[in-house]
């Protein structure tokens, strides 16, 4: 049996949505038991979100709601009655980690507070993503993604320049909040093999999207200078931006990340972009529209792929804006294995993102693709918990496992 | 020695593409020892920079480490690294996929001095497949991997986010490989290389969109739609930004700036513009055809012609003028004493005055070769002594006597001849 980075840790994973989701999941990938507790009747966002196979609603197959969760064990239960709290309470004391990314305060009307769940597990890691944080006046300040990304700052610099902004797409701090949440779990983990303690810890997504605008909060901090959206472009290179190209809403980004990259690229262009005024990043700032006329016009007629390709042959930084049609046949994701398929004990398959962490001794392994309701709550209540068939069907018959 | 790290070490050969990886372990007590070469990072140029030409890019991501210059492409550089290298439980490295293989550098040599090395990589596209000698840039890294396409609104082109996003991913990415990396050297004693795509982390920043075709959802569009007020006509929009709301309709102008509302009708989201609409009737700000509306039941009324776009429109002129009126901390303190999903678009400023990050003590200042720097501090609360006191970015060279010195042994002499000879 080859070695698990993560064998034998235990996890019960009471989140929701992306941002706590993810943290399990990268777990889950390196061989720790996940256990993902969530009601079949108060669905989750995520299992709404697609996209679907074929285009069809189904909270049982939508791929965000796959990939947020491959690999874990699935338990449906109602954590609003008192037996669901009984179940988790047992699953407190099995597990080394918890998860959770209620709102802030709806654990602890539960009676499922920190205090409450370390006692009963003092070597308990227990983790609350949240929005704000646990703490400050606005602990309790709840919203969707969008509200997220405004309170970070992320709304506020993505646009073109001038304009009212248009926002980043998506729940921006979804994507980092995790990244900094499973750092500081794996920490935890170290300093719990080193000392045998226990913790819980108190994310913010708000303060990890704000980790991300490290430069500009020192710069907004010495300066009072403040970030606009500013389009495609960038302050070390031009030109810097995303161009149209034949067919239907299909791009290319281009960056010249010198002067001699934009000589190979005015060589392809031809005609006004060989100009000498040109030939600087000082010369081609203070004519920027220009430049990026003369790129589109020669970007226009023709395939992204192709520019792509012809570009990256000069040693010119360009790519498709990969649509999802071309990331699922691009050669360098094939290579890297990194859509995983996986048949679906209900029928279909489920494809999900391979691991973000290529190890070379240990690799992620991929045993079984997200639940399904309550696929796993026999393992989890008999394996696991060690419950006798009398308990689980009673568990059953009184609706608690939906 | 304090942080739940202290006691590991990371030599840390990366440039601005792979800083951030270091630094969240070094802000965890990791002794973190940033290598530079002799004339500085490519990381100590890159914009925002100061009056004096130093880079905010450095001091964000390099604050914390400790600083070496080192050439590891002289043969006596080549050998100091591998001498640090026996000492280290980590290095990471941003170079190109074989450029350090040519220095005689290859993953095989750094493991036989330290098997117990773990050597992360963090590279555009990975350290193997046909792009990996693609040359990149953070636009274009950010267009491969799919979270540019969709981010947009109707017109013009995809956008990036104005502030460089995509290495930051493939560098956090980084230092969760190497502490998973670590959990498994518990139990064999051995390291591993750990090979981090910058293409395959941004990937996590679609919301999902770039399995479409992968699970073929032929029709699926992230295109913000007219406002969904066909919505009852059978098929329920799907809401694929996650908010429903991340179009400019979203963004309302007040007196010093932006917030961020989506005007939800319908049941999931109707009831939140009825509070709105209270708050709105408290100061007489709704007409007297609009009280008796119920934002649930507006997408049967549209369908029923009872109501038209226009009169949606209209009220939307009314929610502007109403909010107008207020500030952006006013509207904040409001919204959320009345559980109104709507939030100020922060800017820099907003964020370095925000009462809730002051609360929880989030930004620190350190000092930065005697110019202090206010930077984002620690990612997690709750636990004491999980972090290391903060503390700014080296000057260049700055550890070069601690390290050679007490880590290596070197004496001044020696010390004084690899300087005078560039290696250090």
């Amino acid at each position: 049996m080859t070695v698990q980075a993560l064998g034998g840790l235990k996890v019960l994973d009471l989140a929701w949505v992306v941002a706590g989701p993810a943290i399990g999941r990268s777990l889950a990938d390196y061989g720790a038991t996940v256990v993902r507790v969530e009601s079949s009747k108060r669905i989750e966002t995520a299992r709404m979100m697609g996209p679907f196979p074929g285009g069809k609603t189904d909270p049982q197959r939508g791929a965000l709601f796959d990939t947020c969760n491959a690999g874990k064990l699935g338990l449906t239960l109602n954590l609003a009655s008192a037996e669901g709290r009984a179940v988790v309470m047992d699953l407190v004391r099995w597990a080394d980690v918890l998860v959770e990314s209620f709102a802030p305060g709806q654990m602890a009307r539960w009676g499922l507070a920190p205090e409450v769940l370390r006692e009963a597990n003092p070597r308990l890691i227990g983790v609350s993503t949240s929005l704000m944080g646990q703490t400050g006046p606005f602990a309790a300040f709840a919203g969707y993604g969008n509200v997220g990304a405004a309170v970070s700052g992320y709304q506020a610099i993505v646009g073109r320049e001038g304009e009212i902004p248009v926002g980043p797409f998506g729940p921006y701090t979804d994507y980092v909040g995790p990244r900094f949440g499973l750092v500081a779990l794996l920490a935890a983990l170290e300093h719990r093999r080193q000392t045998g303690e226990g913790c819980w810890l108190d994310i913010s997504q708000a303060e990890a999207g704000i980790q991300f605008l490290g430069p500009e909060v020192a710069q907004g901090a010495a300066t009072g200078a403040v970030v606009f959206p500013r389009g495609n472009r960038d302050d070390n290179a031009a030109p810097h931006g995303v161009f149209r190209c034949a067919g239907d809403d299909e791009w290319v980004a281009i960056v010249a990340r010198d002067d001699g990259e934009w000589q190979r690229l005015a060589k392809l262009i031809g005609g006004e972009a060989l100009a000498p005024e040109l030939a600087t990043l000082a010369g081609r700032k203070a004519a920027e529209d220009q430049v990026e006329a003369l790129v589109e016009a020669w970007t226009l007629p023709q395939d992204a792929a192709a520019v792509e390709k012809m570009l990256q042959d000069q040693g010119v930084a360009a790519h498709k804006a990969a649509t999802s049609a071309d990331m699922v046949s691009d050669p360098q994701l094939v290579a890297r294995g990194h859509f995983v398929r996986l048949p679906r004990e209900i029928g279909g398959e489920s494809v999900f993102d391979a691991s973000r962490y290529r190890l070379s001794e240990t690799p992620a392994r991929y045993l079984r693709g997200a639940p399904h309701f309550g696929r796993d709550n026999t393992e989890v209540l008999r394996d696991l918990l060690g419950y006798d068939a009398g308990r689980i069907a009673e568990l059953e018959e009184s609706g608690v496992l939906q | 020695m304090s942080g739940w790290l202290a006691g590991f070490r990371a030599l840390d050969l990366t440039d601005e593409r792979g800083l951030l990886a270091g630094q969240m372990l070094a802000k965890l007590g990791m002794d973190v020892i940033q290598i530079e070469p002799p004339a500085g990072s490519r990381a100590r140029q890159v914009a925002p920079r100061d009056e004096h030409g130093g880079s905010y890019v450095w001091s964000a991501y390099a604050a914390g480490k400790r600083g070496i210059t080192l050439d590891i492409g002289a043969p006596e550089g080549r050998e100091l690294l591998l001498r640090l290298v026996e000492s280290a439980d980590f290095l990471f490295e941003s170079e190109a996929p074989g450029r350090l293989a040519t220095l005689g550098l290859d993953q095989a040599t750094l493991r036989a001095r330290n098997p117990r090395l773990i050597h992360v990589s963090i590279t555009p596209f990975g350290s193997d497949g046909p792009k990996r000698d693609y040359a990149d840039a953070e636009l274009v890294l950010w267009a491969s991997g799919g979270p540019l396409h969709p981010s947009r609104d109707v017109a013009g082109p995809p956008l990036r986010i104005s502030v460089p996003q995509a290495y930051l991913h493939g560098a956090a990415d980084g230092a969760a490989g190497a502490l998973i990396a670590h959990f498994a050297r518990v139990q064999t004693g051995r390291g591993q290389h750990v090979d981090i795509s910058v293409q395959q982390s941004v990937t996590q920043a679609t919301l999902g969109s770039h399995f479409a075709a992968a699970v073929g959802h032929a029709d699926y569009s992230y295109l913000p739609k007219a406002p969904s007020t066909r919505g009852g006509a059978g098929r329920k929009p799907l809401d694929l930004s996650g908010s429903g709301a991340r179009t400019r309709r979203s963004k309302w102008v007040v007196r010093d700036g932006l917030v961020e509302m989506h005007l939800g009708i319908g049941p999931a989201a109707g009831g939140r513009t009825n509070v709105l609409f209270e708050w709105m009737a408290e100061h007489g700000a709704v007409p007297e055809a609009m009280r008796a509306w119920d934002w649930v039941t507006i997408p049967q009324r549209i369908l029923a012609d009872e109501i038209t776009e226009d009169d949606i429109d209209e009220a939307r002129d009314h929610v502007a003028r109403f909010l107008a009126q207020f500030t952006k901390a006013e509207v904040q303190r409001e919204a959320f004493a009345r559980k109104l999903m709507l939030a100020p678009v922060n800017d820099i400023g907003d964020l370095l005055a925000s009462e809730q990050l002051a609360a929880r003590g989030f930004f620190v200042t350190v000092d930065e070769g005697g110019s202090p720097r206010t930077l984002p501090g620690a990612f997690a609360s709750g636990a004491e002594g999980m972090f290391a006191p903060p503390c700014g970015a080296p000057a260049l060279g700055e550890h070069n006597d601690a390290v050679y010195g007490e880590l290596l042994g070197l004496g001044d002499d020696e010390r004084a001849r690899l300087a005078a000879r560039g290696v250090i």
